[in-house]
């Protein structure tokens, strides 16, 4: 983020002060991603922001409390384009709105390497006591899924595990391929995500006829 | 390991401390050091341990249906929650505290569903025209699903799981793959 003006520039104290704090989350989700969070300090996060490390407190208390903010915002964005990609189309059939949802996230996180990285890895696996937070922000993606989703082929609803277990296998395997310095291409993996997605409910074959239709 | 497997259990890896491991073992001091070089030894020693003994029993379960896939699934299926239900201490362990304790836990936790990947994918159809990384997502969301059990405290009921946990492993194969071969 772009640094404001020095001086007197007529902006008000609220916005110098929230747009700071934006550019410390910002500056923390770019350093974790580069360092790692051992050699992530509040030094780092403030240079990286041109943020003073005595402006740095008076947003967050630690280098975790600006953690938590920066995994909280980062999730809220992510949600967003989620919400997006599906809300201009909320009378859709299920069979296109979740297609375009997936995509949007997917196409999202291999622009954003570095928030791939701090809402899948860091997370979950990095000890950053953060599991309750992960587990809330991956069940909030349920909802998407479960919202008019159609009974299996065979007619059968879809068991409310199968929700839960798409949504947590999908976020697993991206989680993983950042891990494994892949986050870039994370979108490429959009025809097996999609097909991971919507066999259970629609069967392989109009899974397979939708994903080829892209 | 067992008292570690407890330990961290009940009072998460950080908090554990080698004189709790030594007392809850009833072994001196010394003979945990003769064995390990510390606390981190012990925990993927353990962790290391219980996978590996897993892994086995499903391996084991499945090799005794080896024409039907419905049946193998269930039977591998059945076997790994069995484990969790009789050992919720080392599952908890294995699942949740491993994922963050320490950088090399987690590695090792990667690695873990790595193995549990190729596992099913020795046991599942071929020529399905599935994605490659159907066993990832399957085995990623089977996880998932036994995260969250293990979290509500209720490892020892994880065989209620077996009905959901089936068809979500078996949907994708529905319809692509013979199941038997």
């Amino acid at each position: 983020m772009e640094r404001l003006p020095r001086g007197r520039h007529g902006l008000s104290p609220e916005f110098v002060a929230q747009n700071q704090r934006e550019r410390l989350i910002a500056g923390l989700t770019e350093v974790l991603y580069e360092v790692g969070y051992q050699k992530t300090t509040v030094s780092l996060i403030g240079g990286r922001a041109s943020v003073s490390k005595s402006d740095f407190y008076k947003h967050f208390a630690s280098k975790d409390d600006c953690f938590f903010a920066a995994y909280e915002a980062g999730i809220e964005r992510i949600r967003k384009v989620v919400t997006d990609a599906c809300a201009g189309d909320e009378k859709s059939e299920w069979s296109s709105r979740v297609p375009m949802g997936i995509r949007a996230l997917l196409d999202f996180l291999a622009r954003d390497p570095a928030l791939a990285s701090l809402s899948l890895v860091e997370g979950l696996r990095a000890g950053r006591g953060v599991y309750d937070r992960y587990q809330a922000a991956v069940e909030s993606f349920v909802p998407y899924l479960r919202r008019g989703a159609p009974p299996t082929p065979d007619g059968d609803p879809v068991p409310a595990a199968t929700d839960e277990a798409v949504v947590g296998g999908i976020a697993s395997l991206l989680g993983r391929r950042v891990l494994a310095g892949e986050a870039e291409q994370i979108d490429k993996l959009a025809p097996d995500v999609l097909e991971f997605a919507l066999t259970p409910y629609l069967g392989a074959t109009e899974a397979r006829r939708i994903i080829s239709a892209g | 390991m067992d008292a570690m497997a407890e330990l961290t259990a009940e009072q998460g890896y950080e908090a554990t401390k080698i004189a709790d491991i030594v007392r809850r073992a009833g072994v001196a001091r010394k003979t945990l050091y003769d064995n390990f070089d510390g606390k981190e030894e012990v925990f993927l020693a353990a962790f290391d341990s219980a996978v590996t003994e897993v892994s086995a029993r499903i391996e084991e379960a499945c090799a005794d249906i080896p024409d039907e896939w419905d049946a193998r699934a269930a039977a591998g299926l059945r076997a790994l929650l069995t484990y969790i239900a009789e050992n919720p201490a080392t599952a908890r362990m294995c699942l949740i505290e491993a994922m963050s304790a320490t950088p090399a836990a987690s590695v090792r936790y990667e690695e873990a569903t790595t193995r549990f990947v190729a596992l099913l994918e020795r046991n599942a159809p071929v020529d399905t025209g599935l994605p490659e990384t159907i066993g990832e997502t399957l085995v990623g969301g089977v996880a998932w699903i036994l995260h969250q059990k293990i979290r509500r405290g209720e490892a020892e009921q994880a065989l209620d799981l077996m009905p959901e946990l089936l068809d979500f492993i078996l949907s994708p194969y529905h319809g692509v793959a013979k199941t038997k071969r």
